[in-house]
């Protein structure tokens, strides 16, 4: 065993600035998290108290409507921004340069912007009286909708943000992705008589395999834990209709000063997600490689 | 024998220098502070930097450090210096909010009770001490009071041709005619454009509740909830019916909004509601230069409903201490805090930034002589009402809010929503 | 090979919605930069002025030979700027978020891209596992680490440097994850040619692995300078001293306690977001294909 770690070394070396680094600013505060987890915080001395916290996570109404919010978020928002992240670098891809570094600049470079224009920008989409959407469903004939302030629409408005912002970053990880490929594969397959679309669908939506289990996982990571945009979107409201999970642990955290009990359903929303982007890698399995 | 007497010198010399750092104690202080009024060059912080210079030079051997913060992330930055047990010396908040009672019963604050004289508390408002005790002490010096008020837009109301209410005060019915009033399509394109009234609805915030207060009830009374009583349901039914039977409020009133029901208020070129009530800051803002100058406005009080008299709900701002574990440093930052608040410095601060001063004698020297609208927002102070004092108020709030914004939207009648609310509480009381 | 009329048509609808929705996502970026240059009695008015004052009234003031009003114009269109720049900290606090973002980048590019190029080419015992371990932390939402970072920080002292701010950067592990995928794509040949011809492994991995994942690695700076330069909530817990606050941490600070200054704001994110466009645009040439087999002899 000690004999395959020395041949391995160089691995090891490899990784090792990174893992130092992760280490010490990354798992350490984790597995101290883990331990408050089991534990009531407080400032002078803290009190043991096992699986408590874990337990009234399971029995936390809030939670478990933060839950059921964040599910139907993410069900929704995962799947649609790396399709459209895909489906947008296909086409662009193709195009020429100019034409592509327009297309990559307009969709990247607004999420650098400001999140906070951002939102401004869709709380005027949506609003009741004076917003574009209400002002188009007027146009049409349909009566305005109370998009941010009513149960029925407030996390369908903030679902619908999600799905038609463009996300910048799947868009240019792909186009990097479909850059590698080499050309001669698709010369191969327009020889043998396929068109675009097939060379699409056989050729680079397989080899960009990579990119998308990627943006899969980070997707669902970052769908899971969405937090800020909701917040300057509907303040988690009306009552807790679009509280999401990680709005709930901030409050229990920083509001109510209960830092184990917000350990503990970090802890949970770990647990849940590391087991869905091991299940997404192994449906997608990224062992491709770029063989002229 | 030598080592006896050698312990014996070192004990006697340890003795020596405490007793002299006891005297005279050097160090730094750790004070945090928030953007306020700036100078010529927009210095935001001008005044605490100013302030921190007198008290050095005063205090030889004192240092002390400022740590600017946006009010926006005060919280979050300081939730994590106590949890992170790195907290600061001195903090302006108080102690509804950023620090809270749970931070009070775990002895993270200091409690001033020994550092204060009879005579130094009889200077402030009852009100203001008040907003900084709990379970009878005293746990911060205020610097400012605050009051929740009505503004009244009266270029709307003489459009609409409606009487102001005398000298700002009304009852519960003449406050419903007159929105009602103000309520109509001011283009004539069939549709209402204008509304009487609005507010809104933010756990943490409290523009709204008075109302609620209006016919007697309190959301806490002896320990119980008190929101789903007779007295309260009546209150916040007054409220609902307003929107949903009289008309006179638009659909984004109860909402979350806070900065589109102000834009309604004050906005030039996007005012559409006459009445809101606001925290006194609003006044400042509407009374200044900008957008949301509003030349023609009157300060009200909030209508007189069962109760016989009018409600309002105060606060405090001031300055907090962290807990010292050296004692002769205590001493030190008491009388920085001190020196940051007296009479002069609060009404420095009532003319400069707007805010009441929390002690009879600054308010005595009448800094809002030139206000007639601070002036009588000031007179209100005596009717405020100060928040419920319980250790899980914030989450209780919340409950409550939530509820009441599914009220508001008319999703939930006044019953269900506050006995939905009433049975969490219920658990967050014990 | 002629093709039909029908799906020319279709091609044509298909980038004509590319290029609307391509212009609208453009849209809160002007909007950061037209309310900048607003005057300050129309900044953040709803609807907002399409087209700010000082661009479309400029000319025809000139013309009409109204000099004072036209100045006057220009002058109102700079205040924001005039108000962001007059905190005399602005430049210090753009210097320290430029040094603090390029460090990041640099140093994140190469520890991931070592890293990256272990976990993709190399066997090790536990390899896997640490990969996924790497990973699953990232599912921790960073509110909950706030806390046990900030005590990390001041144990290595480093609180109000700009260490505490960089080094939690450089911890940061989804470019490891993002440089792996990209890497898993380089056909094992080259690195196996690499070495049978004598290279060394860090010499396979400056000489073969990082030019051939130029594409990823350009992402991965686009992403880590971005994502450094808009980093606001930990620089402002760990820093207390002002002249090591960074740019969004400063411009905070500009803000008043109750109402927000648009014109200030957007102001401030306009400066913000000319290094984080140039960055974009010098690193996404990057992304040309043809780097890639048939150039690399072993």
């Amino acid at each position: 065993m000690f004999k395959r770690i020395w041949k391995a070394r160089s691995g090891y070396l490899f990784i090792l600035p990174k893992f130092i680094l992760f280490t010490v600013f990354v798992l350490v505060p984790i597995v101290w998290s883990l331990f408050v987890s089991f534990q009531e915080y407080r400032i002078f001395g803290t009190e043991w108290v096992g699986l408590r916290n874990f337990i009234d996570a399971f029995q936390d109404d809030l939670f478990w409507q933060a839950v059921s919010n964040t599910l139907r978020y993410a069900v929704v928002v995962t799947p649609a921004s790396v399709i459209i992240a895909l489906v947008l670098a296909s086409l662009i891809h193709p195009l020429r340069a100019g034409a592509q570094t327009f297309f990559r600049a307009s969709f990247y470079l607004p999420t650098v912007a400001s999140s906070v224009v951002i939102a401004m920008v869709w709380r005027w989409i949506f609003q009741t009286r004076f917003g574009l959407a209400n002002y188009f469903l007027g146009l049409l004939g349909v009566e305005p909708i109370n998009w941010l302030h009513s149960s029925a629409w407030a996390l369908k408005s903030v679902i619908l943000m999600a799905v038609l912002t463009p996300p910048g970053t799947g868009i240019i990880l792909y186009l990097a992705a479909m850059g590698s490929i080499p050309d001669s594969l698709y010369e191969a397959a327009r020889i043998d008589g396929a068109n675009r679309f097939m060379q699409w669908w056989k050729i680079t939506v397989p080899l960009v395999r990579p990119t998308t289990l990627y943006l899969l996982i980070v997707s669902t990571i970052g769908s899971f834990q969405v937090f800020d945009r909701v917040m300057m979107m509907t303040q988690g409201g009306p009552g807790y209709a679009t509280t999401t999970i990680v709005h709930r642990i901030y409050n229990v955290a920083f509001r109510d000063f209960q830092f184990g009990y917000a350990g503990a359903m970090s802890m949970l929303l770990f647990a849940a997600v590391i087991i869905l982007a091991l299940i997404q890698s192994k449906l997608v399995s990224s062992d491709v490689e770029y063989k002229g | 024998m030598t080592r006896k007497l050698n312990i014996f010198l070192v004990l006697v010399l340890v003795l020596a220098v405490s007793a002299s750092a006891f005297a005279n104690w050097t160090g730094t202080i750790t004070l945090w502070d928030c953007p306020r009024w700036g100078n010529e060059e927009d210095d935001k912080f001008h005044w605490i930097k100013g302030k921190i210079a007198e008290f050095e030079a005063s205090h030889p051997g004192v240092k002390i450090e400022l740590v600017e913060t946006p009010w926006a992330e005060l919280g979050e930055k300081l939730s994590v210096a106590i949890a992170g047990r790195a907290w600061p010396d001195v903090v302006p908040v108080d102690i509804s909010g950023a620090i809270n009672r749970s931070h009070l019963e775990q002895g993270v604050v200091e409690a001033l009770d020994d550092y204060m004289t009879p005579e130094e508390l009889e200077d402030f408002f009852p009100g203001a001490l008040e907003a900084y005790t709990y379970k009878g002490k005293l746990y911060g010096i205020p610097m400012s009071m605050t009051v929740h008020v009505m503004i009244l837009n009266l270029d709307h109301f003489e459009e609409a041709g409606v009487e102001p209410p005398e000298n700002g005060r009304w009852t519960w019915d003449e406050f419903v005619e007159k929105a009602k009033a103000l309520t109509f399509d001011s283009d004539g394109d069939g549709v209402i454009d204008k509304y009487g009234f609005s507010t809104y609805i933010l756990p943490g915030y409290y523009e709204a509740w008075p109302f609620f207060y209006m016919d007697g009830a309190q959301p806490l009374v002896d320990n119980k909830f008190g929101f789903n009583t007779p007295e309260a349901i009546s209150a916040i039914q007054k409220l609902v019916d307003l929107k949903f039977v009289h008309g006179a409020a638009p659909i984004e009133m109860g909402s979350s909004d806070v900065g589109g029901t102000f834009r309604a208020l004050a906005r030039e070129g996007e005012r559409f509601v006459a009445i809101q009530p606001w925290n006194t800051w609003a006044i400042a803002t509407v009374t200044g230069e900008g957008v949301n100058h509003m030349p023609n406005i009157m300060i009200a009080e909030y209508p007189i409903g069962e109760l016989g008299r009018p409600v309002s709900i105060g606060g405090a701002g001031g300055w907090v201490i962290m807990h010292q574990r050296d004692r002769a440093k205590m001493d030190v930052v008491v009388e920085l805090v001190k020196f940051l608040s007296t009479t002069e410095e609060q009404y420095t601060f009532a003319t400069n930034y707007g805010t009441f001063p929390a002690r009879k004698s600054a308010e005595a020297m009448d800094p809002f002589a030139d206000q007639p609208h601070m002036a009588r927002a000031a007179q209100m102070v005596e009717f405020a009402v100060p928040l419920p004092e319980h250790p899980n108020w914030a989450q209780i709030d919340d409950r409550i809010q939530a509820e009441l914004q599914l009220i508001f939207a008319g999703e939930k009648t006044v019953e269900q929503g506050m006995n939905d609310a009433a049975a969490q509480i219920e658990r967050l009381l014990r | 090979m002629k093709r039909l009329r029908a799906s020319n048509v279709g091609i044509a609808i298909i980038y004509l919605v590319l290029i609307v929705w391509a212009i609208i996502s453009l849209i809160p970026l002007y909007w950061v930069f037209t309310t900048s240059i607003q005057q300050p009695d129309e900044v953040a008015i709803m609807p907002p002025k399409l087209i700010p004052s000082v661009i479309s009234r400029y000319l025809p003031l000139r013309l009409a030979g109204e000099k004072e009003a036209a100045t006057a114009l220009v002058d109102g269109a700079l205040e924001s700027y005039r108000l962001l720049f007059r905190k005399t900290q602005m430049n210090r606090w753009f210097l320290n978020s430029l040094l603090i973002s390029i460090s990041a980048t640099a140093g994140i590019l190469l520890l991931d891209s070592m890293a990256a190029f272990s976990f993709a080419k190399k066997e090790f015992p536990g390899r896997d596992f640490l990969f996924w371990v790497m990973v699953g932390t990232m599912t921790i939402p960073g509110q909950v680490l706030l806390v046990p970072m900030f005590m990390v920080v001041r144990e290595l002292n480093v609180v109000n440097t700009p260490w505490a701010v960089l080094l939690p950067q450089l911890s940061m592990v989804f470019g490891v994850f993002l440089l792996k995928q990209f890497m898993l794509t380089i056909p094992s040949e080259l690195i196996e040619a690499a070495r049978i011809d004598g290279a060394s492994e860090f010499g396979i991995y400056w000489r073969v692995m990082v030019p051939l994942a130029k594409p990823g690695l350009a992402t991965l700076g686009i992403l880590t300078f971005t994502s450094s330069w808009n980093s606001f909530l930990w620089p402002l817990i760990a820093i207390q001293k002002s002249e090591w606050f960074t740019l969004p941490v400063g411009l905070k600070m500009l803000q008043d306690q109750n109402l927000v200054n648009y014109g200030l704001l957007m102001a401030g994110a306009a400066v913000a977001a000319v290094p984080m466009i140039i960055v974009f645009l010098s690193f996404q040439q990057y992304f040309v294909k043809g780097l890639t087999l048939g150039g690399v002899k072993g």
